[in-house]
Order: structure tokens, then C-alpha cells, then sequence
């Protein structure tokens, strides 16, 4: 092989290298602002965080943090139930969700913008006052209990809120936007003529969807679980108020801990292990699923 | 595997208060390769989809051999169809997406694996099975597409401006090898286009649509050549219309030459001349015209454009006349220059005569 | 404006930690405080009755200007404080959260020489705080179902709280939060209330409080978090009976709810004043912390809420009729039936008490 240098003309080489590598450092110098904010923004709170995790109460260096949540179960069931709500909410979205956006989907896009603003609308109102609403509606003496016993459907009546149940109704409620703007862009993303060629080719509509509409869908599905699955994660607001004190997540505990004991190191563990096994989930996910296919089309 | 023909009745499609489709009536041979030539908007690819059951139309029918297929939904009609952006199954290998037709009509696996090869092999992409299609270049994924297209051997083929997303060289290639592929399936095929060059090369026959209906059809040499009205002329291949005068014998004239002999039909109606810029030669000075059409005007422009010469020339009317010549006749024409003045002559068999607008 | 940044930047100790961003933000608002002292109480009739009886009138007689900020809380106090941005002067706190901040290392101490408590009962002062009002956790049931207070139908103790057999129907307790949870417990499990703080001492004891919330948890269908969603409860008839603060159960039932409680086997507790360590205003929120305390102001406080005075004397000056002085919680009426909150259990075992009571509620 020929040796590249020998055959470059040196006329104007120099300075053209030197011109090429100035135009390289003022790209990278573009980059700059963003790389400082991330760093401020989450790498130096995120670091924080763990360095606070290993302080206890007394400021000394120590693992007790960690050391009480195997000693008391409560922490384990924390944590079983913030994933139990986050995986039943997720479920739920996409059950409630996907007939949406496929509705959606197939609309006219000029009626598909009016639809898809009343999905919108309830971002428009404080989460809190959502929150409340569901709680007049679903409580004892509420709008459905009251409405179902004149009518004579049920006699006395029936706990919708304060449980699980309400904890969930409110947080499908507020999630579902987010899982349903995801997957309504990605089925808008895909060919009709992918669709009329399935037909074409001798598909009926049943097949045509669930052999090329629902695959090629799912990213979309993806995307949104993935959203709407660490949202819930930490979610505080929605089931401190409609789970009635029985529904504890990672998020209320962490305020019990900073209310009564003002430890930020026992609320810096539970922080960091609910990121761990977030992050851990996340990978074993993704090597599963193989979500960088899905997610970035590469085979 | 038999080809059938399809027969179109009256079949009409609007939007609103437009015609998209006006009464159309065609007649397409079985194995027939008929191509739907028109400009965009046109109605050629409503009618290609009110074929494959895509668009419903408002009213008509569409038969194939003796079947009235009008009502039926497009997964029962069997035709093979190739469209635009190829429709391949982007969540699918280049097997995966030919194997589909045959895994919807039950047809065993052994079976499918062997249609498929013999499919690639048809259309030269037999390493590519296992390829997934964003791995593929366009020539390649229209390959695919058409492989898909005809692996479950079906007896009509649509295709609809199956090339236009390829660059010239592979369109032109690709065009070769669809006739080809074309009189080895023996399929009677409608194909879409705009591109009158491609209708041209690949078709048995040529139907020019324009504004939903149905212009003119005939072999590509019947459209070429005799053009029905200024509007086919001027859509396929390269034309200059000049309008005719009648004298008052009634012989239609351009400036002061007798081009037609009276005839009854010329009465009460515009007529115009079409001539073919190829069909134009020059005469030089010395020599003697061996044709009694000539034109003599002002070259306006002369422009080598590799395998011809296009020239520009005004007559003393300022109408412009466009010619084309070969590289060598232009070569040994010295004085073609711009300015200059310059005798060109048709043969009679070359004047197209149509009705003017 | 270079120049400028560095004397920001200079000024705060934060940026060690927490970056450039942070500290420029954090120290902006730090150089904004000006001379009014800031006073920060809750929201709702809590903070409306104190504006109205204390900090207009002491503010007026006094002359220091005051500015008025709601959500006060000790967690948020002991934030500014360890992250040395304090903007807070006065900051209204319960007894508990005081003495643990205190701890904490999150607080003035209070100067008593400028601070006159001498007409105050004992033990509603600390070094580190002086008490604002007393207040009882009460337990309140629905008066359509169980009957008014003192009515023989009636609940009278922490026993009947847990007696589902003869007061039939769904409770209320405290959610995420220790405080003033355990001692009903204990009372009605049957330890007399002078023994309860003995019993909770040990492990044992607080175990035994859990294990008898634990008994109730399945009649206990909502927990609550604050005042406001007491009142709510019992207002919506959400649930039958309930644990909470008597000011916010007349307040409710001032507004219709159908409610009632007793003072019988209550908790008797006080709020407080506390000034956040490195107060910017620390001088001047002393002397305003003296003008609020003198008994003028707190002989107002019965008018807006039913908590009763800290300082003794308000209770000669005050115009308010004898059946409202009867209702206060500190009248020496009431004062003998309840059980004063230990200020020294919560500060040796709230940690241990808290775990072993989310535990509970975890399950």
C-alpha cells in the first residue's frame, strides 16, 4: 500500500489542516453550555445524593443508612408496592391507551388535532386539583357512590379510593397523556401503504394489524411504557392523596423520613436504591427486549 | 400461471365536485403490459387503486376475465402490487417480506422457502435473504418489492411509478429488466407513470389520462406518431405545434405552403401541425430540398447535448421551431451559429396533423 | 458585573458544594432580604386566626414590620440552615418538631431576658422555642352515628376508639408520622396515662403501641396527613371516627360538619415559635417574638381558633364568653383529663418509634 502522506501535495496543506482542526475545537466549544449543564444539573446532584446516602444522622460515614432498610421489612414492601403501582399503571395505560392512539391515528389529521387536544386538555389543570376531583367523585359519600346507590345498582357503598384501586384510577388518569402522545406519533410514523400493501398481498384487516400495524407500533408502546413507568416511580402527589395512607410508595416514604427526622441520608439511600434498581431494570429490559432495535430500528 | 384480462366499465370517482375518475371504459388484454401515462393529479393512480380495491369508486365496474370485482375488499382480489415507496415490511428480512403473500394463503413452509428462492433468484438477490430492508439500497428494496409482488404468482400485476424514487442509470436499467421479468411472467400488468420515456420503453400499449379520463391508447409507435391532440403531442416526446390557416379552397396552409388538400372533415375547426424535432433535417445551400416542406429562419440557440444537437430557430412569423440532429450532421453543417439563417425540411410522412385548441 | 459575581460568589459557602448555578441562585435571594422580619406559619384558619389576634396588632404596636410567609415546616428550616441561606426569622413549629430541630442544631436560642415568660404555664417553653397556643389530639367521631359529646351512647376513651363491636364503623388515623400516635394506643390497651411515657421507654412499649394500631389497622380506612384533611374527613363523612387536633373539628363543624369530640384521654400539646439559626433578622424577630407572647395578643386568639392561650394572664384579660374559655384546651377545666405530650420521648425515640410505625402501615 502506498503511503497517503507521500502522495498529499504540501501546498496549502498545512494551513488547511490547521484551518480544519480550528473549525473541530469551535464545534466542540458549541458543546460546551450543554455539557456544563449537565453536568450541574445532574451529575453533581445525582453524586450528592449518593455521598449523602452514606451519612448518618449524626454526620459520620456509615452504612446504617443501607443497614436499616434489610433490617425493617417496610422498605422491601416500599418498594414491592412502588413498582407494583408503577407495573399496574403502565398495564393499564397501555390497555386504555392503544385503542386511543390507534383511534387517534386513524382519524383525519384535521379532527385527530381536536381529539387529541381533549387528551391534552387534563394537562392543563393542576395535578392536584385532578387529584382532588377523583377523590369527590370516588369517595364514600362521593358523586359514584351516591349516584349508584339512588339508582339502586349497589346498597352501601363501595370503597373506590383510599386503596389501591383509587391509587390507580388516579394515576392511569394522569399518565395516560403520556403514553398515548408517544404511541400516537409512532403509528402516525407508519406507512399506509404498508398497510394497503398487507392487504394487498391477501391480508384481512385483522391480520394486517396484528402482523405489520401492532410490530411496527411498538416502539411507540415502548417509548410510552418507558415514560410512563419511571414517572410512576416517583410518583408522590396522586397516591398520597387517593391512596389513603395504604398505598405507600418510595416517594412517601422519603417525606416520612425528611418530615419527622429531618435525615437527609436514610431520604439519600431510598433516593439512590430507587435509582439503582430503576437503572437495573432498565438494562436486564433492554438486553430482554432488545429495546435498541425497537427503539432505534437497527437489527 | 394464466394472466386475465380486465375490463372497466364507467367507472367514476370524485372528490366533491371533482372527477377524478370520469366514466372510464379500458380494455386490458390478458399478459398485456398497459401503462396509465399522466401528469400528476391526472386520475392514473385512482384508477390503479380502484383496480387493487384501494379507492371505492362511485360507480362502474371492474371485471377480471368474467368477475365483477368492484365490491370485493382488496385481500380478496389477488393481484400483485408494487407501489411507490416499495410498501416493504420494514420489521421484516427480505425473506420474511416475500414469504408473506405465501404464508397468508397456507402454502407449507418447504414450499414457501422454495418459492421464495426462486423469487430472489428471478430478481438477483439471492444472498439477500437474511438482509433486513433498511440494509438494502433503493434498487435493491425495488427488487424486493417486486418479488413480493409476483411470488404468489398472481394473474395481474399493478405497479405505480414503481422507478421514480431511482436515480437514472438504475431507472433505466430497471426498466429493461421489468419488461423482462415482464414477458417471463407473462402477467398482464397495468403500470402508472408520468414519465413518458418509461411508457414508451416498456409498454405494449399506452393509455394518456388527463383530468380522469382517457385520452388517447395505442402502442407507444400510435402515440408517438399520431397524437390525438396537442395535448398527447405535447406531453409525449418533444413537439412543436403551428397552427394551419385554411385557404380559400379550404386547404390547410402554415405561412404560404399547401401543407393538406381540402377535405370535408377540415371545415368549421382549427387545425395544427405537430412535427417531431428528430424528424426536422437541415438543408444546406447548395443542395436541392428533397421535400417540398421547408422552413427558413434565424438560429436562436444551438446546443450540444452529447448523443444530439438541440437548435432553436425563429421563423419570419416568430413562431420557434425545435430540431434535433445528430452530432455528426451538426458537424458537418459549418455555418450553424447563432444568428445565422437556415433552411430545415420535413418529409410529408412526418407532419402529424391535429385538431388545434 | 465580573467584579460583582465574585463578591456573590465569595459570600456563600454553598458554591463548595453545590456549583456555580446553585450558589448564584441561592445567593441572590439572600442578598434580597431586607429589613421586615419574616414570619412564616401554616395556611388555612390556623394562620388567618393568628394574623388576626397576633402579628397585625404586635406588629402595629410595636412597629417592626413583618412579612408573612405560609408552610412553615422544621424540615425546611433545617434546610436553609444546613445549606446556610436562611431567609426565615419566625418560624411557627409544633412542640415536637421544635425540640428536634433544636437537636439538629437548627435553631436560636431563645433570649429570655428580651422574651418575658413568666406568666407562662410550665413546660410550654424550651430553650429553643416559646409556645405560641395549646392544642389537644383529640379523638372526634360523626355525632349522627355515635351522638354528641356526652351523650351515653357517646365514645369516651381511647377503648371505645377501638371497640369496633360497639361503635361500629371506619377510623381515621395518623399517616406517616409518629407523632401523638402511640400514646392512644397504649390508653386503650389499657396503660392508665401517667404510665404511658413509662411503658414507651423501652422497645417493648412502642412495640405494644404498633401491635395495637396494627389490631385496628383493618377498620382504619383512611390515614391522614394533615389538619385540613381531618376536617375534610369528617365534613365528607368519609370516615366515622378520628384522631386529629380540636381546633380544626371546630372549625369544621362551624362549617356544618356533623362532629363532635371529647377532651377525656386527649393529648395535650402546644405550637410554637422558634427562630432559625442565622436568622437575618435575628435581633429584631426577638423582639418581636417578645411582643407576640405578651397576653393581649393571645387573650384575642379564642375569637379565631380554639386553642387556648400559653401565657396564663390572657385568660383575666380576655372578653370572650365563659363557654369559649371553657372549650380551650388549656383551661384548667380540661387541662386535668389530658395526657401533656413527652417532649423527651419524642427526642429519645422517634427514629425507632417511626420505623416500627411505617412498618405497620407498610404492610
Amino acid at each position: 500500500m502506498r503511503k497517503k502522506q507521500n502522495s498529499i501535495p504540501t501546498l496549502n496543506h498545512d494551513s488547511l489542516q490547521q484551518e480544519k482542526r480550528k473549525e473541530q475545537l469551535f464545534s466542540l466549544g458549541l458543546s460546551i453550555p450543554a455539557l456544563i449543564s449537565i453536568v450541574l444539573i445532574i451529575v453533581i446532584p445525582i453524586g450528592w445524593l449518593f455521598s449523602l446516602s452514606f451519612v448518618n444522622s449524626n454526620g459520620d460515614f456509615s452504612l446504617e443508612n443501607y443497614q436499616k432498610m434489610i433490617e425493617y421489612k417496610s422498605y422491601a414492601r416500599v418498594f414491592y408496592t412502588t413498582f407494583e403501582v408503577s407495573v399496574l399503571t403502565t398495564a393499564l395505560c397501555v390497555f386504555i391507551g392503544y385503542p386511543l392512539a390507534y383511534f387517534l391515528s386513524q382519524t383525519p389529521e384535521k379532527y385527530a388535532g381536536f381529539f387529541l387536544l381533549a387528551v391534552l386538555l387534563p394537562f392543563w389543570t393542576s395535578l392536584l386539583v385532578r387529584t382532588y376531583a377523583w377523590l369527590v367523585l370516588l369517595q364514600r359519600k362521593g358523586l359514584i357512590n351516591n349516584f349508584a346507590i339512588d339508582l339502586g345498582i349497589w346498597d352501601t357503598p363501595i370503597k373506590l379510593v383510599h386503596n389501591l384501586n383509587g391509587t390507580l384510577i388516579g394515576m392511569v388518569h394522569i399518565m395516560l397523556p403520556y403514553l398515548i402522545l408517544p404511541l400516537y406519533g409512532a403509528m402516525r410514523r407508519i406507512d399506509k401503504n404498508g398497510i394497503y400493501a398487507a392487504a394487498n398481498l391477501g391480508a384481512t384487516p385483522a391480520q394486517s394489524f396484528w402482523l405489520i400495524f401492532f410490530p411496527l407500533s411498538l416502539p411507540g408502546v415502548v417509548a410510552g411504557t418507558l415514560i410512563v413507568f419511571i414517572l410512576c416511580l416517583g410518583f408522590y402527589v396522586t397516591p398520597a392523596v387517593l391512596g389513603g395512607g395504604h398505598v405507600i410508595m418510595v416517594s412517601t416514604h422519603i417525606t416520612a423520613i425528611l418530615e419527622n427526622q429531618f435525615n437527609w441520608g436514610a431520604a439519600s439511600a431510598l433516593g439512590v436504591v430507587l435509582l439503582v434498581t430503576t437503572f437495573i431494570i432498565l438494562i436486564v429490559l433492554t438486553k430482554l427486549l432488545k429495546l435498541n432495535n425497537i427503539l432505534f430500528g437497527k437489527a | 400461471m394464466d394472466a386475465l384480462p380486465i375490463k372497466i366499465r364507467s367507472l367514476t370517482k370524485t372528490y366533491g365536485s371533482i372527477y377524478a375518475l370520469k366514466s372510464v371504459d379500458l380494455n386490458i388484454n390478458s399478459g398485456e403490459f398497459l401503462t396509465l401515462l399522466g401528469p400528476s393529479g391526472s386520475g392514473k393512480t385512482t384508477l390503479l387503486m380502484a383496480v387493487a380495491g384501494f379507492s371505492r369508486p362511485d360507480a362502474g365496474s371492474v371485471l377480471f376475465g368474467e368477475k365483477e370485482m368492484v365490491l370485493s375488499p382488496p385481500h380478496k382480489r389477488d393481484v400483485g402490487m408494487v407501489f411507490q415507496n416499495y410498501a416493504l415490511f420494514p420489521h421484516m428480512t427480505v425473506a420474511e417480506n416475500i414469504a408473506f403473500p405465501l404464508k397468508l394463503r397456507k402454502i407449507k413452509p418447504k414450499e414457501q422457502a422454495d418459492q421464495v428462492n426462486a423469487a430472489l433468484a428471478t430478481v438477483q438477490l439471492t444472498d439477500y435473504s437474511k438482509r433486513k430492508i433498511d440494509q438494502l439500497s433503493g434498487g435493491q428494496r425495488q427488487r424486493v418489492a417486486l418479488a413480493r409482488a409476483f411470488v404468489f404468482k398472481p394473474r395481474i400485476l399493478l405497479m405505480d411509478e414503481p422507478l421514480a424514487a431511482l436515480d437514472k442509470k438504475l431507472r433505466e436499467q430497471m426498466q429493461i429488466e421489468l419488461k423482462q421479468l415482464h414477458r417471463q411472467l407473462g402477467v398482464t400488468t397495468v403500470y402508472v407513470t408520468h414519465d413518458q420515456r418509461e411508457a414508451l420503453t416498456m409498454s405494449d400499449r399506452v393509455a394518456v389520462i388527463n383530468e380522469g379520463e382517457i385520452i388517447q391508447i395505442g402502442t407507444p409507435e400510435q402515440i408517438y406518431s399520431n397524437p390525438k391532440n396537442s395535448f398527447v403531442a405535447d406531453f409525449i416526446g418533444e413537439s412543436t405545434i403551428l397552427p394551419l390557416t385554411p385557404n380559400n379552397r379550404g386547404d390547410l396552409c402554415y405561412s404560404d405552403s399547401i401543407l393538406y388538400s381540402a377535405k370535408p372533415e377540415f371545415n368549421n375547426k382549427n387545425w395544427a401541425l405537430v412535427i417531431r424535432p428528430e424528424r426536422l433535417f437541415p438543408i444546406s445551400n447548395s443542395e436541392n430540398p428533397k421535400t417540398s416542406i421547408t422552413f427558413e429562419g434565424k438560429i436562436m440557440e444551438f446546443v450540444f447535448q452529447g448523443e444530439s444537437t438541440l437548435g432553436i430557430i425563429q421563423l419570419p412569423n416568430s413562431d420557434q421551431l425545435t430540431i434535433r440532429i445528430s452530432p455528426t450532421i451538426a458537424a458537418s453543417f459549418t455555418d450553424f451559429k447563432t444568428g445565422q439563417t437556415i433552411m430545415v425540411g420535413l418529409n410529408h410522412n412526418d407532419k402529424i396533423l391535429i385538431p388545434a385548441n | 458585573m465580573r467584579q460583582n459575581l465574585f463578591a456573590r460568589i465569595n459570600n456563600c459557602s454553598l458554591l463548595k458544594t453545590f456549583g456555580v448555578l446553585f450558589g448564584v441562585l441561592f445567593c441572590t435571594s439572600s442578598i434580597s432580604v431586607a429589613a421586615p422580619v419574616t414570619v412564616v406559619s401554616w395556611g388555612g384558619s390556623y394562620g388567618k386566626a393568628q394574623d388576626a389576634a397576633l402579628f397585625k396588632d404586635a406588629s402595629k404596636n410595636s412597629g417592626i414590620e413583618i412579612n408573612r410567609e405560609s408552610g412553615a415546616s422544621m424540615t425546611k428550616t433545617c434546610l436553609q440552615v444546613e445549606s446556610k441561606n436562611v431567609t426565615w426569622d419566625l418560624v411557627v413549629t409544633g412542640s415536637g418538631g421544635a425540640a428536634n430541630a433544636a437537636a439538629k442544631g437548627c435553631l436560636e436560642k431563645i433570649d429570655y431576658n428580651v422574651v418575658d415568660v413568666s406568666d407562662f404555664f410550665p413546660n410550654l417553653y424550651t430553650d429553643y422555642c416559646v409556645g405560641s397556643d395549646v392544642f389537644a389530639t383529640v379523638m372526634s367521631w360523626n355525632t349522627e352515628k355515635y351522638g354528641e359529646p356526652g351523650s351515653p351512647s357517646a365514645p369516651k376513651s381511647w377503648a371505645d376508639f377501638w371497640d369496633v363491636k360497639k361503635f361500629p364503623g371506619t377510623r381515621a388515623y395518623r399517616a406517616n408520622n409518629v407523632d401523638g400516635a402511640l400514646e392512644p394506643a397504649l390508653m386503650a390497651d389499657g396503660v392508665p396515662p401517667e404510665k404511658v411515657y413509662e411503658v414507651l421507654s423501652t422497645e417493648e412499649g412502642i412495640k405494644r403501641a404498633v401491635n395495637k394500631i396494627r389490631e385496628l389497622k383493618p377498620h382504619i380506612s383512611v390515614f391522614w396527613k394533615s389538619g385540613a384533611m381531618q376536617a375534610q374527613l369528617m365534613k365528607d363523612a368519609e370516615v366515622d371516627m378520628t384522631t386529629g387536633w380540636n381546633g380544626r373539628f371546630d372549625n369544621a363543624k362551624k362549617d356544618g360538619a356533623k362532629v363532635g369530640y371529647t377532651f377525656n384521654q386527649a393529648l395535650l400539646d402546644y405550637d410554637c415559635f422558634a427562630i432559625p439559626k442565622g436568622a437575618p433578622n435575628k435581633d429584631m424577630a426577638m423582639k418581636f417574638l417578645a411582643e407576640v407572647s405578651k397576653p393581649e395578643y393571645q387573650a384575642n386568639l379564642p375569637f379565631h381558633i380554639t386553642y387556648g392561650p400559653t401565657n396564663k394572664k390572657a385568660y383575666e384579660l380576655t372578653t370572650a364568653p365563659k363557654k369559649l374559655i371553657e372549650a380551650l384546651p388549656s383551661h384548667p377545666k380540661n387541662v386535668p383529663l389530658m395526657l401533656p405530650v413527652s417532649l423527651d420521648f419524642y427526642a429519645k425515640h422517634r427514629t425507632k418509634a417511626l420505623e416500627l410505625y411505617m412498618e405497620m402501615l407498610s404492610e
